[in-house]
């Protein structure tokens, strides 16, 4: 493979620093090596980048979500609307609290999740609503915003694939009660481990989640547990690591973007071959992700010139055995069933050259060029979605 | 104006911390770095190569059939009662006194926990205790504390009157084994916690199962990466498998994975070392007055992860250590039964005079590779002017 749709060399860069950071944290004479002072610097730091947000780092995105859940107090009878396509912590945050994910169907073409399907969702037992930003495109959060407001529930803004991202001039995991982030290392600001963060304006929800991840301690009275916790910590050798890296995180954010913009340039207009709606604004570059008739045939196409292609979630969460149960039995998702056989995402890491670029992107065009126009007013047959 | 560091703690003073393994981190560097260079070769810094390499280790130095790699022991504790069959609402009878994990981790997997009082010699969960509050059909969860294991024979043997599910914390016990058998292998399955203080302890959080059985293994290597069974370790594209069970994140970083390769080739060499500074502890402290119980010493099944005794005026005496520069942990200051998190419990002081008795009296002393016997000297001597007024 020529140009992986995995990076392998993302911290090439940073290889000996953290090396460095390894050896360092290692010898510190504080020999504090989780939630120490590195973990409150790069808390603070973000926080600050966010406009004075509240940032309390902890073991993964997925954690986050959980974490913040626990803290609005979601448990057994409450319902979270949460997106029919997207990632498995969506739905198993919340069944892990013992709760009811509510799917909603998304929008056939942001892929992020209908606010008119959100609303009619809501039910006396709503707690929360939880959007999620999907790969390159956030959720529409203004008008789910007035939603919760409206219905006077939480909004939780999955926004763990959206670091860096801006709509209408606010950051992705600003617009909700709480956001997330994940910091594994594709993420757009990824680090070499496991890790992620809440962000809030609501000290008190703030607080709750603090002692959430550490075992319902308070940080003050040790071994005196308040709450039901997690082990949901975050190491300092990644606290240092994103502190070093904080800085140059614009750059690499302006990469990504450079690159999407280079693409949709070139997409725009394909037969077959729908790309992201071209802009800056709510749009957000984890992945690029492409809307194609012959998803497969584009994948295959990709594969045979050397470039790797992932196509995220084949098929809807309702349709997970494991969320299936939780399905409305008349529920319907004919967009997020779509959205499992269209989508493809394509490489977008900073790393990638412009001659790396302009060759997935020849490649996405010749595919395009060779094969719609035979097929010009006829659709693919939609690729039945297995078990769904 | 901040005090001149020297008028605190002149060079005769220097402070002894709790815990630290600077210098043994110092000795192995070599073999951290390369491991580090490994992890940056193959570009996957977590649930990775690194982690499988561990996994297999860890099988090799315990005896599992199968070493599952997670994020913390308490995601252990929890993925392993879920993978054991832990019903909701289902009872596990856990000992009084231990770390919150140990009960939190019932909660969090959908159980209820039941507590039992433990054992005054070791702190492991009575038998008897098990037999008086549980029901066929509960699981129960023996935890090994500090340097021994619980009575295994006593919990087995109830386990199997009554039909109990036997999952172990075994989080501090590595090097522990019972009848040549390692701890956590002893019923459904145990865990490791390779917290940074622990005898295999890596630079963060990071936590393993134990088990000989197949299929609890194989769904905590799902529970683990959101549920997708199949292939995930070190292979991106699993993340495609579908999702058969309502799963966590909880993988381990790979450079954790590195420093712990690098940790486990002399973790042997550790445990004796510990054990010389126990024996050190014991040798000082036999006849000191106040000191009230020493752990068991004796070749045969003892790692001394931690050396706890038992003392009068505790918290006089940490004050006083810790004003000489040495710290010192308790472990632990309220019996789990008292915690605010399980008032709803409703517990009462006199419930578990065995936990209670000990939490009053329990003090854990420094003890980790890098100690030194003169080090050892000073603790025992400062424990020796609190308690008689002088320090010979």
């Amino acid at each position: 493979v020529t140009v992986p749709f995995f990076p392998p060399d993302l911290f090439e860069a940073d290889r000996q620093h953290l090396l460095d950071l390894v050896r360092e944290v290692g010898l510190d004479p504080a020999q504090r090596f989780i939630l120490g002072a590195r973990t409150a610097e790069f808390e603070r730091l973000l926080g600050q980048s966010l406009g004075g947000r509240e940032v309390v780092a902890c073991g993964s995105g997925t954690s986050a979500l959980t974490l913040v859940l626990h803290a609005m107090g979601v448990a057994a009878g409450d319902e979270v609307v949460v997106p029919a396509f997207g990632c498995a912590p969506l739905a198993a945050s919340v069944v892990n609290l013992g709760a009811t994910p509510v799917f909603a169907d998304i929008d056939p073409d942001t892929l992020t999740v209908a606010p008119d399907e959100v609303e009619r969702a809501i039910t006396p037992r709503t707690r929360v609503l939880m959007p999620a930003h999907i790969f390159s495109i956030m959720a529409d959060v203004p008008r789910l915003r007035r939603i919760a407001d409206e219905h006077g529930v939480r909004l939780l803004e999955d926004s763990a694939v959206a670091q860096g991202a801006v709509l209408d001039g606010v950051p992705a995991g600003c617009w909700g009660d709480a956001g997330v982030f994940s910091f594994v290392q594709v993420k757009s600001f990824g680090m070499p481990g496991e890790g992620g963060a809440v962000v809030t304006r609501d000290p008190a929800l703030a607080a709750r989640v603090r002692m959430l991840r550490n075992h319902g301690q308070d940080g003050r009275h040790r071994f005196l547990h308040h709450h039901i916790g997690y082990n949901s910590r975050f190491d300092e050798l990644l606290a240092a690591f994103q502190i070093h890296r904080l800085p140059t995180l614009p750059q690499r954010l302006e990469r990504r973007a450079a690159i999407a913009e280079a693409y949709t340039a070139r997409f725009r207009g394909l037969p077959g071959v729908q790309p992201p709606p071209p802009g800056r604004n709510g749009r957000c570059h984890y992945v690029y992700s492409l809307l194609v008739e012959r998803r497969d045939a584009l994948r295959d196409h990709l594969a045979e010139r050397g470039i790797g292609s992932h196509a995220y979630y084949p098929r809807p969460l309702p349709a997970q055995p494991a969320f299936a149960p939780f399905a409305a039995p008349d529920g319907r998702w004919p967009n997020a069933e779509r959205a499992c056989t269209r989508s493809l995402a394509i490489p977008i890491h900073p790393n990638l050259t412009d001659e790396q670029v302009h060759r997935v992107a020849d490649a996405v065009v010749e595919f395009a060029s060779a094969n719609a126009p035979a097929r010009s007013g006829r659709l693919a047959e939609p690729v039945p979605v297995p078990g769904g | 104006m901040a005090t001149p560091v020297d008028a605190l703690s002149p060079p005769a003073n220097r402070e002894i911390p709790f815990f630290s393994q600077a210098r043994t981190f110092a000795d192995i560097w070599p073999e951290v770095a390369a491991h580090v260079h490994d992890v940056a070769d193959r570009g996957k810094f977590s649930h990775g190569h690194k982690v499988a390499e561990f996994e297999q280790a860890l099988a090799r130095y315990t005896g599992a059939r199968h070493a599952v790699a997670v994020n913390s022991g308490t995601d252990a504790l929890v993925l392993l009662l879920r993978a054991a069959g832990l019903r909701p609402g289902q009872r596990v009878v856990v000992p009084a006194f231990s770390f919150v994990a140990s009960a939190s981790s019932v909660v969090l997997a959908g159980g209820r926990v039941v507590f039992a009082d433990v054992e005054p010699d070791g702190y492991g969960i009575d038998p008897a205790e098990v037999a008086r509050v549980a029901r066929a059909g509960d699981f129960v969860m023996p935890v090994h504390l500090f340097c021994r294991l619980a009575d295994l024979d006593g919990v087995l043997e109830v386990a199997r009157e009554r039909r109990l599910t036997v999952v172990e914390d075994s989080a501090e016990a590595i090097g522990l084994r019972h009848r040549g058998v390692h701890a956590g292998l002893h019923g459904a399955g145990g865990v490791l916690s390779f917290f940074p203080s622990k005898t295999l302890g890596a630079l963060g959080d990071a936590g393993a199962v134990l088990t000989d059985d197949p299929d609890i293994a194989e769904t905590v290597a799902a529970l683990r990466h959101h549920g997708r069974f199949g292939r995930t370790l070190a292979h991106f594209p699993g993340i495609a498998n579908p999702t058969a069970v309502s799963g966590v994140n909880s993988k381990m970083d790979d450079l954790q994975a590195a420093v712990l390769l690098a940790k486990l080739t002399r973790l042997d060499t550790d445990i004796a070392r510990r054990a010389e500074l126990a024996a050190a502890y014991g040798e000082r402290l036999r006849d000191v007055p106040g000191v009230l119980r020493l752990p068991a010493t004796g070749p045969a099944e003892r790692v001394f992860y931690v050396y706890l005794v038992e003392v009068d005026c505790r918290d006089a005496l940490v004050a006083h250590l810790a004003a000489h520069g040495v710290g010192t942990e308790t472990y632990y200051p309220i019996p789990l039964p008292r915690q605010p998190c399980f008032a709803d419990l409703g517990h009462v002081p006199g419930d578990f005079p065995v936990a209670e008795a000990v939490c009053r009296r329990s003090l854990a002393l420094p003890l980790y590779p890098d100690l030194s016997v003169g080090e050892v000297d000073r603790v025992c001597g400062l424990i020796r002017a609190f308690f008689t007024g002088s320090s010979s």
